[in-house]
């Protein structure tokens, strides 16, 4: 009996498959997938580039790196250029201030051929410097962790198991095509279960797919050595927990979406409701952080990411900070809430009626 | 509890407030049985109630001894060709039938095998790997009986199989039907074409408005409604004198003259008995040349217990 549901399930997987990968309506699921490949990509195209010019610069405006070390705000414009002589670039503006009053801008840019040095002056004195370093894997890794947790997961993954899941029985309804399924010996459950197991397979190999390539792309720019070694020094591990949170968001979002579809007549609505609570997460008390899929995910992501730094300071007054939950307990949280709303879904299911009219 | 009949045992199904179908008590047997009635008389519902795509609001359904909340039973003896025209997008007609057979458990081999065979038999070998969105309605209907009987099923429910249908095909179809119910299968065709309906069914089930209004042979249907004066259609020798003489008979009613001059229009309240006194009629010289009910049919059941606007000639 077991595997006669298993071979149903595999046809369901195998007419599922072929929907979901190809359909038309799907199109915008790869291309939020790829994005964050293309700016990996783009980035690792660009930053060799960079030190090229920056090299270029430093042989024609040599500056040594302590002098630029040992520029503080505060010092005036006269004793800036004394320590380090002509920028390579320079600019300067004037702001109204009043109806004869003018302050007077002046940017200047500096490197040493390695780090690039933006100096900022108003009326005669430093302002602000703000320095670009060369990419360290170290730094990269950070900012893959931001855009992981912070578009990845929340948008990228979120609306993809959205455009899967939810048309896995909606998207029937809607074509008038679920009929075929119900008039066949097929348990619903199994149906249900066939349904959100390709939905699964397609998603995970989607997103797992540009997880690995933004990965790859993001260490195109180091050389051999430098990628073996971040390789050996815990990288694969890295990889393969990114790659797990993916596999697992899939999961976790997947189960929520696929319920939606049964339960809701315009899922949309549920939908949004989740975006918001999983959006609103970083400010949510400690207790209720816990009730959100992204606290398990973020819990399991082996690089912090930190993005109180771009948030305006009125909203990082709001972040509440929670201790994240160990590995075994995130990965149980979201496998057992996976499962008990698949199951919800499987008795939705089995009452599951055809009325295309009214949908 | 038979495991030949359909049955349905004080069955309602309401949507909201709105009635589908109400207190609908039947026992099928084998044979093709057909569903009339106008559009919202709850033949849709009945086929869809006992198919398990919607659920009894009270009552109980058995298709062969099998509840219909039982997919993995049911199917394996019922095909259901349904009304809506929409298809998995896509497809080849060979796939379609082909994918959905997989999910019988037949090997690839087997499903093959199957999907062509049931392909032949609704004509369709030639335009098999054409994609589905390309058939014309007549050939989506046939696809979609094609994957009905596919996997050579017990009982056959067809919602309005015969729309779209060219007349050669149609006739192929109906020679199917009679086919699979010659083996002693159920075939439970809606329709709204009723001469064809007469034509094909051993059973009908008369539908209005959610009710079951009449059920049973077209004849024995007819027998029923005493209150309705049977029609008889006397082709005779000398019909002023046939008219006159069965005026005399107290169960007439009325009698007609035909326009053509070449018989009578009888209206009697028992036809047996008029039968009887045109032997008599005969043999004292007026020459019968035919006899035949002019209303025993599906069209006047329809007309007498529906009413007229529902049906169509």
């Amino acid at each position: 009996m077991k595997t006669f549901a298993l071979g149903q399930i595999l046809a369901v997987i195998r007419l599922e498959l072929g929907k979901t990968f190809f359909a038309r309506r799907g199109l915008w699921i790869y291309l939020l997938a790829l994005a964050p490949v293309v700016l990996f990509l783009g980035h690792s195209i660009y930053a060799p580039r960079e030190q090229q010019r920056l090299a270029r610069l430093a042989a024609a405006h040599p500056v040594p790196a302590k002098a630029l070390n040992s520029i503080q705000t505060g010092m005036s414009r006269q004793e800036v250029l004394k320590d380090l002589g002509r920028p390579y670039f320079q600019r300067t503006w004037r702001h109204r201030r009043g109806p004869r009053r003018f302050r007077e801008h002046v940017f200047y840019a500096y490197t040493d051929g390695r780090s690039d040095f933006h100096f900022f002056f108003a009326d005669g004195r430093l302002r602000f410097i703000r320095r670009d370093d060369p990419d360290t894997l170290a730094k990269l890794s950070v900012i893959f962790a931001t855009v992981f947790q912070y578009y990845y997961l929340r948008l990228a993954v979120f609306f993809g198991c959205v455009g899967v899941f939810i048309n896995l029985f909606r998207g029937e309804m809607l074509d008038k095509s679920l009929h075929f399924y119900l008039l066949t010996p097929v348990r619903r459950e199994v149906l249900t279960v066939g349904k959100y197991l390709a939905g699964l397979l397609a998603t995970m190999v989607i997103f797992t797919a540009s997880t690995a390539l933004q990965i790859a792309a993001m260490l195109w720019e180091f050389g051999h050595g430098a990628v073996g070694s971040y390789l050996a020094g815990g990288g694969w591990g890295q990889i393969g927990a990114y790659l797990g949170i993916t596999a697992l968001a899939c999961v976790g979002y997947g189960s929520v979406f696929l319920a939606a579809g049964l339960l809701f007549r315009n899922p949309i609505i549920p939908a949004a409701a989740v975006l918001i609570w999983e959006s609103a997460n970083l400010f949510l008390p400690p207790t209720l952080k816990h009730l959100s899929l992204i606290f398990y995910l973020q819990s399991l992501c082996p690089v912090v990411a930190a993005p109180a730094g771009n948030l305006p300071r009125l909203l990082t007054l709001l972040i509440s900070a929670a201790q994240p939950a160990s590995h075994a307990a995130a990965l149980a949280c979201v496998l057992v809430f996976s499962l008990a709303v698949v199951a919800v879904s499987c008795l939705r299911a089995r009452t599951l009626e055809i009325s295309y009219g009214t949908d | 509890m038979s495991d030949t009949a359909i049955t349905f045992d004080n069955v309602s199904r309401f949507y909201g407030e709105v009635l589908g179908v109400n207190r609908i008590t039947l026992s099928l047997s084998p044979g093709i049985t057909s569903l009339v009635g106008p559009n919202g008389s709850g033949k849709t519902t009945l086929m869809n109630l006992m198919t398990g795509l919607v659920r009894p609001t009270c009552g109980e359904i058995r298709v062969l001894g099998v509840k219909p909340t039982e997919p993995a039973k049911l199917f394996r003896l019922v095909g259901y060709a349904t009304q809506f025209d929409s298809f998995p997008k896509g497809l080849t007609g060979f796939e379609f039938i082909y994918s959905f057979l997989r999910l019988f458990g037949s090997s690839s081999a087997e499903s093959a095998r199957l999907s062509a065979q049931a392909i032949a038999q609704v004509g369709m070998t030639e335009a098999a790997n054409r994609k589905v969105a390309g058939y014309s309605k007549g050939m989506r209907q046939r696809i979609k009986l094609a994957q009905a009987i596919a996997h050579n099923p017990r009982v056959l429910v067809l919602d309005e199989p015969l729309n779209g249908l060219d007349p050669l095909v149609r006739i192929e179809t109906i020679d199917l039907f009679r086919k699979y119910a010659s083996e002693g299968r159920h075939v439970i065709v809606s329709s709204h074409i009723l001469h064809e309906v007469e034509a094909i069914s051993d059973q009908v089930i008369l539908l209005n408005s959610g009710y079951v209004v009449a059920e049973g042979q077209i004849h024995g249907v007819r027998s029923e409604i005493q209150e309705r004066p049977y029609e008889i259609l006397v082709r005779c020798s000398r019909p002023s004198e046939l008219a006159s003489k069965a005026f005399e008979l107290d169960h007439v009613v009325e009698a007609q003259l035909l326009a053509d001059g070449g018989g009578v229009l009888v209206k009697t309240r028992d036809a047996d008995r008029l039968l009887r006194a045109l032997n008599h009629l005969a043999l004292g010289g007026i020459q019968i040349e035919g006899v035949a009910p002019a209303d025993d049919n599906v069209n006047s059941v329809y007309d007498y217990l529906i009413g007229g606007e529902g049906a169509t000639k």
